[in-house]
């Protein structure tokens, strides 16, 4: 550990240029939290008074026992580069010393929306990665997310420990197993990557792939090797690098470099990375493990490597530990890789300026980030909220991407919904303290400039979960975060003892700072409801409600799912609603808008705020829409951005936009209430045909519009075959192939689905994937547990909503899931009849 | 003239409707069918009671006012009572509110002395006129009652029952609670007691009984249910005046005899303590007496409502949600005389209690409220309204009030601008079910919550307005500058303690429950600091808006109206000076909206195109 006083931290925090702002992301269980302690260990800076406490970097109590990372934590680090290896560093630096915060974020992925927010304070990633499992589904989710916030990721294979002494691969297998892993990870990066970041493959001869053992603590990319022979061949370092890595095969016979893996004689010949590299680390690990102490010895000897006296009497696993640590210390591998191909913020905010920015990018905020001048205008993001020991109080934990933020300064507090130009969701205050987040720990400072991550207190109070915090009059937002999961799965809550309510309901209000992704509200038969991303996810949220946020005793009740409803095909009938007073007619014809269209509105591809024209372009070129008739669409909802359009294809009728606004609040209210279950509906376009309106504008006021229209909508939707949609997950299933039956088995009882199962190449590992309705979910992990000996481990993760079988009338199955949905709201059991909504002439 | 006739005036319908409504009419409880008519009705409208009434205070001029399905009745009713009294008697068409309430503005019209009320009534004090209600007796085979008691309760006689009941079945109770302590040997039966007269003191307290100063009779009655004598030598009036009283009292003084005792006295005390006091008898800790809704029960010393179930006889009727809101931690079991069905009704007030709470969290959410005026004859009402005007504006929030009858779906929707509404009406009216509605409607004890820190919701229920008016003295519209007064001191009580905890309390955004995201609450009022030379221009009014030299809004002085319509699509008519060539005038529609001049009849776009 770095012993620093925080004068010292300070002042390395304005040499901008050293600075690194990275975030360790992986799939569950690939070490990413042991592999982050190996580094904090070597290099974590803490101020002295703190020195000695262990396990930096999962600071609850449950995450220690479970053994899974829930919340992400920040640390800073420090790394002294040499002089000579400085200029490998292909962008500005200013000295050797070098700054990296780092954040370890969870892995599982219910906690996604944490490495969402961790990924926005952060420019580049350590993608960890279990040699042996490969590239698995959260694996892919993360790396995904991290190209879409530009951030440039390096790849550390992790857990090569077990490869060598359970698996007892070969040097050309463990090669190509390398190799695949390698392979599969530049295909996603390839498929999401963004042009403006450039190049962000990765290549282990560029030494931007590391391969480690966390819980070994050594890790070593191919940069350290090649350091060792350039000096030993007096060959060029980049050359020999390049030389460590794929076909490259050197003959000791002749003393020459080939490219084919034979020589002349047609012997094959040992590639150079197994002879070179791996060769010392298979025979140490063979020589150590099988007490060959005398050769091990003398190898040691060989590569410099001294032991003192008690670490000679080490045996087995232990002594291999030391040595390896020696040998390839994990701290200086990863750290060296980190400074030297990570993107330090200033060249990282060049590019991610436009993607953060909602603004104009030539202002002076845009500039600002561009450039990250601590002299500009501040700009800062905060992306989550942490506890602070005082109860109910949060550090506003965030980056700043321009200007400097000081204790005292007057800001403007931007909520999610800030609008320029107005003074919706926005405070003017005074940031009262602001501290460094070190694990556990926190360490106040005066000020902090663009391009560190730091904690604000004292602005809590204003914004729930994230927020843009800025000095300029005229700055837009910070784009808000787009999480990877969505909270679909809902409990109701209620307190034991009447009178806690109040206590209650401070807690909701605190757990939902405290965490990116859970929403607390209350439903309309007004019990309290809890929504999380998994059944995981909400039993941590679950605990925290109860043990620390409310801190009263709670009852739950079993989790739920929403649904959606949709229909499946043009309305049979033109409905017809008439206004209250007879004298207005709406005529509505419903029709689906197809999945594609629906998941582009998710998305945000198509939106409310987009320019018509454009839209009407995108929507005629992509969607097969009538261009004339893409340019007249009233709305989306619901909440003015679901997917569900409201469209007018009348002609000529006088007053049309004098209910235009009528029209839109009804079309809002239905959609988001819609006619069956009262769920959302989604994917429903409604044509408005005709409307017959009274003269008088008196008889046509929202009075008479929104009930008619309101109708005319439930109508129209009613003669379209409607049907009902539940979430779905994607499960991903690692285990052995004797345990497939107990998968098949469970997942049959749970309506899911197979859609795909491979064998892990190099391993007796399956992966099943298959789709689950959430709704099935519950218990599912415990179950397949028990199905299969406790040899299956699922990974689940909202994928998108499927329509269920039949017409939500008709179909009695549906019918019966629809009362049970109208009984928990507490509405009328019975579903109303379509003479309720549906006029005639 | 005919044409006109047949148009529809402000609603737009021709009025078929309203002729073609059915209305349920049980022709059992008319009068009118029966063989011996006049002494049927004399019984079910209790004409002996009334008159002796009117006799006793010598009223003049008296409004009968009757609900819908009784008006047959009506005019056998008002002869009768013309001719014993020689009064000048009226009858009084339906209220725009609700029939259970006292339409005391109909009344004043014909400034009557004092109105008769007959059928369900809620039993809200009234402010300015004497009331006699007459229920209309209904028959209820109190055996069987007994009997569906007996299967509820048998378990434990001794467990403790309040006895409630609709209006209408007020005069068999005593037989039942006497079949049920006497041959079923039930020993903690609790009476509620219904008004059968309200500010009959109005007239007498300004004449010759000066200690009776703003009783009412519900005290009167009490006192002489327990002690005759007492009763008669203070007020002479209650004991003679009404049958049913007297047959109550004497009911009860041999309840009080058999087992009531210590009952009996206690009611005397509070009655005595009370004589001095107000109008209703609020629920203080050391006074057990409760009043809900024209309904009176005393508990014992000690004992809370909640050690009670409550025993309904009726139907289902706003009568009974009411009694199960506010009495929501009881167990409540019900018997349907007409059925002869007795439930356990507990099941669902949770759910609607629940159902409220969110509706709770929606008013917290609002910006700009509607104050709907629901009665104009509960007493203190215009109180109430001011009230609930001095707190939304506190809040920084905007209100509107409006009067317009009985709410309708479509009449609420026409104004989209404001976010909630608030009812102020009597407590059967009060609670409506306001899914349909594009808004919801809150009562005034849900805003309440909703605003006032000093509030908070507990699953205690209060439907009646008047519990949450801050003044002792309720009566009275020139009360309302103390009770401002004291609400403004109050609120700046408030706001220095505020300030001593945080400054920016106020400005904070709050958790709202519905959406799950903070919500920053609109500020409408001017505020002091900004824009002074401004301020001295919209001084006092924020309802009026700037305009720059370009004629377009320049300020929105935080009104809300103004925003809400700069939220709009459409704005009105655009003036398009110049864009638009010049024609002559040409002579427009004429007529009436039903069917103008120039159309064939019956909306002419439509005859051409269906």
């Amino acid at each position: 550990m770095v012993n620093f006083t925080i004068d010292q931290i300070r002042a390395l925090m304005d040499k901008v240029t050293n600075v690194r702002n990275m975030s360790v992301i992986a799939h569950v269980d690939h070490g990413k939290s042991t592999l982050t302690d190996s580094l904090v260990s070597k290099a974590g800076i803490i101020s002295q008074a703190r020195a000695g406490d262990a396990r930096f970097m999962d600071t609850r109590q449950d995450e220690q026992d479970r053994g899974i990372t829930i919340k992400s934590t920040a640390i800073s680090l420090y790394f002294e580069m040499t002089e000579e290896d400085l200029p490998e560093i292909k962008q500005k630096t200013d000295g050797t010393g070098f700054v990296i915060n780092l954040i370890d974020s969870p892995g599982h992925v219910d906690f996604s929306s944490e490495v969402t927010a961790a990924l926005r304070v952060t420019d580049g990633a350590l993608v960890v990665v279990d040699c042996v499992d490969g590239v698995c589904v959260q694996t892919e989710t993360v790396l995904r997310q991290a190209l879409g916030e530009r951030i440039k990721p390096v790849v550390v294979i992790n857990k090569v420990d077990r490869a060598l002494l359970e698996l007892q691969v070969t040097k050309e297998d463990l090669y190509t197993s390398f190799q695949r892993t390698i392979e599969s990870v530049n295909v996603i990066i390839a498929t999401y990557n963004d042009k403006t970041i450039g190049d962000v493959m990765v290549y282990p001869e560029q030494g931007t792939v590391a391969f480690a053992s966390g819980l070994h603590g050594w890790a070593f990319t191919i940069r350290q090797f090649a350091v060792r022979y350039a000096k030993k061949f007096g060959v060029d370092r980049s050359k020999m690098m390049e030389k460590l890595w794929g076909e490259n095969f050197f003959n000791p016979a002749t003393k020459k470099w080939t490219t084919k893996s034979t020589d002349a004689a047609g012997k094959p010949l040992e590639r150079a990375f197994n002879m070179f590299v791996l060769d010392p680390i298979f025979k140490l690990f063979d020589s150590i493990m099988n007490f060959k102490k005398d050769a091990a010895f003398k190898m040691l000897e060989k590569l410099d490597i001294t032991l003192k006296n008690d670490e000679k009497e080490m045996e087995g696993k232990l002594l291999l530990k030391t040595v390896m640590k020696k040998f390839l210390p994990a701290g200086e591998a990863l750290l060296e890789m980190i400074v030297i191909h990570l993107p330090s913020p200033v060249t990282a905010q060049k590019y991610r300026v436009e993607n953060l920015y909602e603004g104009p990018q030539d202002d002076e905020c845009a500039r600002g980030i561009a450039t990250c001048d601590p002299n500009g205008p501040l700009m800062l993001y905060v992306s989550k909220m942490v506890p602070t020991s005082d109860k109910g109080r949060f550090y506003a934990f965030g980056r700043v991407f321009s200007g400097t933020v000081r204790a005292g300064l007057k800001v403007r507090i931007q909520g999610p919904n800030f609008i320029p130009g107005t003074k919706t969701d926005l405070f003017v205050k005074s940031v009262q303290r602001i501290v460094l987040m070190m694990g556990r720990s926190v360490e106040p400072i005066e000020d902090c400039p663009a391009g560190n991550i730091v904690g604000l207190v004292g602005i809590d109070q204003f914004l729930l979960k994230s927020g843009t915090i800025t000095t300029c009059e005229t700055a837009h937002n910070l784009k808000v975060m787009k999480f990877s999961v969505s909270p679909v799965v809902q409990v109701a809550v209620e307190c034991k003892n009447a009178a806690d309510l109040p206590k209650l309901v401070e807690g909701l209000k605190r757990l939902s700072k405290s965490d990116p992704c859970v929403l607390c509200f209350t439903s309309e038969s007004g019990e309290h409801i809890v929504a999380g991303s998994g059944e995981l996810h909400l039993e941590i949220c679950l605990k925290d409600l109860e043990e620390d946020h409310a801190q009263v005793p709670i009852r739950k009740s079993d989790p739920v799912v929403q649904y959606k409803e949709t229909i499946q095909a043009e309305s049979s009938v033109t409905a017809l609603a008439k206004s209250p007073n007879k004298h207005n007619r709406i005529f509505m014809k419903a029709a689906p808008l197809g999945e594609e269209l629906s998941l582009a509105i998710e998305a945000g591809k198509v939106g409310p705020r987009d320019e018509f024209k454009a839209r009407a372009r995108v929507l005629s070129d992509e969607f097969e829409w009538d261009n004339q008739e893409a340019r007249k669409i009233w709305a989306f909802g619901p909440d003015a951005n679901g997917a569900n359009l409201m469209v007018d294809l009348t002609k000529g009728v006088a007053y049309l936009n004098e209910i235009k606004d009528s029209c839109v609040a009804a079309f809002q209210w239905a959609t988001r209430e819609g006619v069956f279950a009262e769920e959302n509906m989604r994917g429903c376009r409604f044509n408005i045909l005709d409307v017959v309106l009274h003269a008088d504008a008196i008889h046509r006021g929202g009075g008479q519009i929104i009930p008619a229209c309101r109708s005319a909508i439930y109508a129209a939707a009613y003669v379209a075959q409607p049907g009902l949609m539940e979430p779905v997950y994607l499960v991903e299933i690692t285990c052995p192939e004797t345990a497939m039956g107990g998968i098949y088995s469970v997942l049959n009882k749970r309506r899911g689905h197979t859609i795909g199962e491979e064998q892990r190449p190099g391993t007796p590992m399956y992966v099943v994937k298959a789709h689950l309705p959430i709704a099935e979910s519950f218990g599912f992990t415990a179950d397949l547990r028990q199905a299969t000996g406790g040899q299956a481990f699922p990974q689940s993760v909202f994928d998108h909503w499927q329509l269920m079988n039949g017409v939500s009338n008709e179909d009695p199955k549906l019918i019966e899931k629809i009362l049970s949905i109208r009984k928990r709201k507490g509405l009328k059991e019975e579903i109303p009849p379509l003479d309720r909504f549906l006029d005639r002439l | 003239m005919s044409n006109s006739l047949s148009g529809p005036s402000n609603f737009a319908d021709d009025g078929s409707a309203v002729i073609a409504r059915q209305i349920e009419v049980h022709h059992s409880k008319l009068a009118s069918e029966a063989q011996d008519k006049i002494n049927a009705c004399s019984d079910i409208y209790e004409i002996e009671r009334t008159v002796g009434a009117i006799k006793e205070r010598g009223y003049k001029r008296i409004a009968l006012q009757f609900p819908d399905d009784l008006l047959p009745d009506s005019g056998l009713v008002a002869q009768l009572i013309r001719d014993q009294t020689g009064s000048a008697v009226f009858i009084l068409a339906d209220t725009s509110y609700g029939s259970c309430c006292v339409d005391e503005v109909a009344a004043q019209h014909i400034s009557a002395d004092a109105i008769i009320h007959y059928g369900r009534s809620c039993q809200s004090p009234t402010s300015r006129l004497p009331v006699i209600y007459v229920f209309g007796k209904q028959p209820v085979d109190v055996q069987d009652c007994a009997t569906v008691f007996d299967g509820f309760f048998a378990k434990d006689k001794a467990q403790k029952v309040i006895l409630m009941y609709d209006v209408i079945y007020a005069h068999c109770v005593e037989r039942l609670l006497s079949t049920l302590e006497g041959e079923k040997s039930y020993t903690n039966i609790i009476k509620s007691r219904v008004e059968t007269e309200s500010n009959l003191a109005y007239v007498l307290s300004s004449q010759d009984i000066p200690k009776a100063a703003g009783g009412c009779c519900q005290k009167k009655s009490e006192s002489s249910c327990c002690d005759n004598k007492q009763a008669c030598s203070t007020e002479p009036s209650s004991s003679s005046s009404c049958c049913q009283s007297g047959e109550k009292s004497g009911d009860l003084t041999c309840n009080s005899s058999t087992g009531g005792c210590a009952k009996a006295t206690s009611t005397m005390q509070q009655a005595g303590a009370a004589s001095t006091g107000t109008m209703t008898t609020e629920e203080t800790p050391s006074s057990n007496k409760r009043r809900r809704f024209g309904r009176t029960y005393d508990l014992p010393e000690g004992d809370s409502i909640e050690d009670y179930a409550i025993f309904y006889i009726g139907d289902e009727s706003p009568t009974l949600s009411n009694i199960m809101m506010t009495h929501s931690k009881c167990e409540t079991y019900s018997y349907n005389p007409e059925k002869k069905q007795g439930r356990l009704e507990s099941a669902q007030v949770n759910k609607a209690l629940m159902r409220r709470y969110f509706l709770v969290q929606k008013a917290k959410d609002a910006d700009v409220i509607g104050i709907a005026v629901g009665t104009l004859g509960v007493a203190s009402y215009m109180t109430m309204i001011q009230h609930l005007k001095a707190l939304i504006e506190s809040k920084g929030k905007k209100a509107y009030t409006f009067v317009m009858g009985k709410l309708n779906v479509a009449k609420m929707a026409n104004f989209m601008e404001i976010d909630c509404f608030v009812y102020v009406a009597c407590p059967e009216n009060t609670l409506i079910d306001s899914k349909e509605f594009y808004r919801p409607i809150v009562t005034p004890y849900e805003l309440e919550i909703a605003l006032s820190k000093s509030r908070e919701w507990t699953g205690d229920y209060v439907t009646n307005f008047q519990e949450l008016l801050p003044d002792d003295d309720k009566i009275g519209v020139d009360k309302i500058k103390i009770s401002q007064a004291q609400l403004d001191a109050a609120s700046d009580r408030e706001d220095d303690d505020g300030s001593d905890v945080d400054s920016d309390e106020d400005e904070r955004p709050h958790f709202s429950l519905v959406t799950g995201q903070f919500k920053q609450s609109k500020k409408y009022t001017t505020n002091k600091e900004d824009s002074k030379e401004l301020s001295a221009l919209i001084e006092g009014s924020k309802d009026l808006t700037l305009r720059d030299k370009n004629t377009s809004v320049a300020t929105l002085m935080s009104s809300a109206s103004g925003e809400y319509l700069q939220s709009r699509q459409f704005k009105g008519l655009e003036v398009k000076l110049g864009e638009t060539p010049v024609e002559l005038a040409t002579e427009g529609r004429a007529g009436i909206a039903r069917g103008y001049k120039t159309e064939d009849g019956y909306g002419g776009r439509e005859k051409e195109k269906y």
